[in-house]
């Protein structure tokens, strides 16, 4: 498969924050999800991506145009961009004139795209963006982001403040987008249906640094929560389960046990003469915790000892 | 086109596995007549929450059995299923289902005999 974007050992410090070194690919024809704790460095990843921020050290390729290197006007005539907060810049500008900017600089603006967009999503271009309502402009810039049909998709959290009919629309717009094969979406979002619901592949990103990344699908058949019962089965015992996370005390001889790893475990359980009781998948924000509390866990271990890994 | 697949979040069984049993029993069984287009990958995808990875993974498997062909630009079909084909697909799946009886019956100590009175009485109750 094709990457679409790819990170290189990318880093960016701030004064009290520091990201990467990050390593990715994401591929193209596929939805994309970065998912993670507010500040866990999402947003400024997208910047790096666009350009708008450059990395301290790394490599960014984007459609194979590696970013700082020479003009990217061309480059940027395929990508469609929907920043996390709107330019308060704005505010003043009518969003019909706004559309109108950006039709000077997009070679491939079409414009009936545009008002099919604008009439799908019941958007009113007349008012000044200031005065719109939140939802509103945000359906006006997901619109915008795709009038000029891109062939990368950056949305950094879309739906933020959309209503559930809103939000339904975008969904099977940003579906329709994808449909034709050849184009790829690369998104955040902190809302688990909306993850579920688009995702091809989840990345999984906290305090600066990526946890790692999933096929969706795979992901939820490998994370089950198991209760499994034995006699003489201790929490000791209970814990050796491969991919273990998490073991719970559930009563009687039952152990409740959190696992990344659930071909092995049931293999495992098997092998160890244990019953199951019955098991249960997690939700993304449940996997999200204990990937998490893990890597939280471990930095301050290692931190102890004076080492970063 | 809405395929009535259903899929079981709660099965031990991978969401590629549960599309693909179901896929080819609506191919082999004629509900899905030769010539079909299916619905492209990302459709069938969100229709399904699943990711297009999986799907794929479906289209191609089936393809490889030969019941689905793929024309390039134009999408994925179901291909002619020939008689001989369709006989030992029809009975794969009821074969299966009588041997998860005769285990479920094991498990229960039915006897060999008890059991036969049990297929005999399903066979008049269903088809007489």
């Amino acid at each position: 498969m094709m990457t679409a974007v790819e990170l290189k050992g990318v880093v960016n410090r701030k004064a009290n924050f520091e990201l990467g070194p990050i390593d990715l690919a994401m591929p193209a024809g596929c939805i994309t999800a970065i998912v993670g704790p507010n500040g866990c460095g999402k947003s400024t990843t997208f910047r790096m991506m666009l350009d708008l921020e450059k990395p301290d050290a790394g490599s960014i390729k984007v459609l194979d145009h590696v970013m700082g290197s020479g003009n990217d006007t061309e480059l940027k005539q395929r990508i469609g961009y929907l920043a996390e907060k709107p330019r308060i810049g704005d505010d003043h500008m009518r969003a019909s004139d706004k559309a109108a900017f950006y039709q000077r600089w997009y070679a491939n603006w079409d414009g009936n795209r545009y008002r099919e967009l604008l009439k799908l999503m019941e958007i009113n271009d007349n008012g000044k963006l200031g005065k719109m309502s939140k939802g509103m402009r945000r359906k006006f810039e997901l619109a915008l982001s795709l009038s000029h049909a891109p062939e990368l998709l950056l949305l950094d959290e879309p739906s933020s403040g959309l209503d559930p009919l809103a939000w339904k629309t975008m969904i099977d717009l940003l579906h329709q987008y994808m449909d034709s094969g050849d184009r790829t979406i690369v998104m955040t979002s902190h809302i688990v249906e909306e993850v579920k619901r688009l995702a091809d592949y989840i990345v999984f990103m906290s305090d600066g640094r990526v946890l790692g990344m999933y096929e969706k699908d795979e992901l939820f058949s490998n994370w089950q929560t198991m209760f499994i019962s034995g006699a003489g089965l201790t929490a000791e015992l209970a814990g050796g389960m491969p991919g273990q996370y998490a073991v719970e005390y559930a009563g009687g001889t039952t152990f409740k046990v959190v696992t990344s790893k659930a071909s092995e475990a049931e293999a495992w359980r098997e092998e160890q003469g244990l019953t199951l009781v019955s098991r249960q998948m997690l939700t993304l924000d449940e996997i999200l915790e204990a990937l998490v509390l893990k890597e939280r866990k471990g930095l301050r271990f290692n931190d102890v000892r004076g080492v970063r890994v | 086109m809405q395929l009535p697949i259903q899929i079981n979040e709660q099965s031990a069984e991978p969401l590629y596995f549960q599309i693909e049993v179901q896929l080819r029993a609506l191919i082999v069984s004629g509900q899905l007549a030769e010539g079909t287009l299916l619905p492209s990958i990302r459709e069938m995808a969100s229709s399904l929450k699943c990711s297009v990875i999986t799907v794929r993974r479906v289209y191609t498997d089936l393809e490889n059995e030969g019941l689905l062909r793929t024309r390039q630009g134009t999408g994925t079909y179901v291909a002619s299923v020939d008689e001989h084909e369709r006989d030992r697909h029809r009975l794969a799946a009821v074969i299966g289902a009588i041997e998860e009886a005769v285990i479920a019956g094991k498990r229960a100590q039915c006897s060999i005999e008890e059991l036969d009175d049990l297929f005999e009485e399903a066979v008049k109750k269903h088809y007489e």
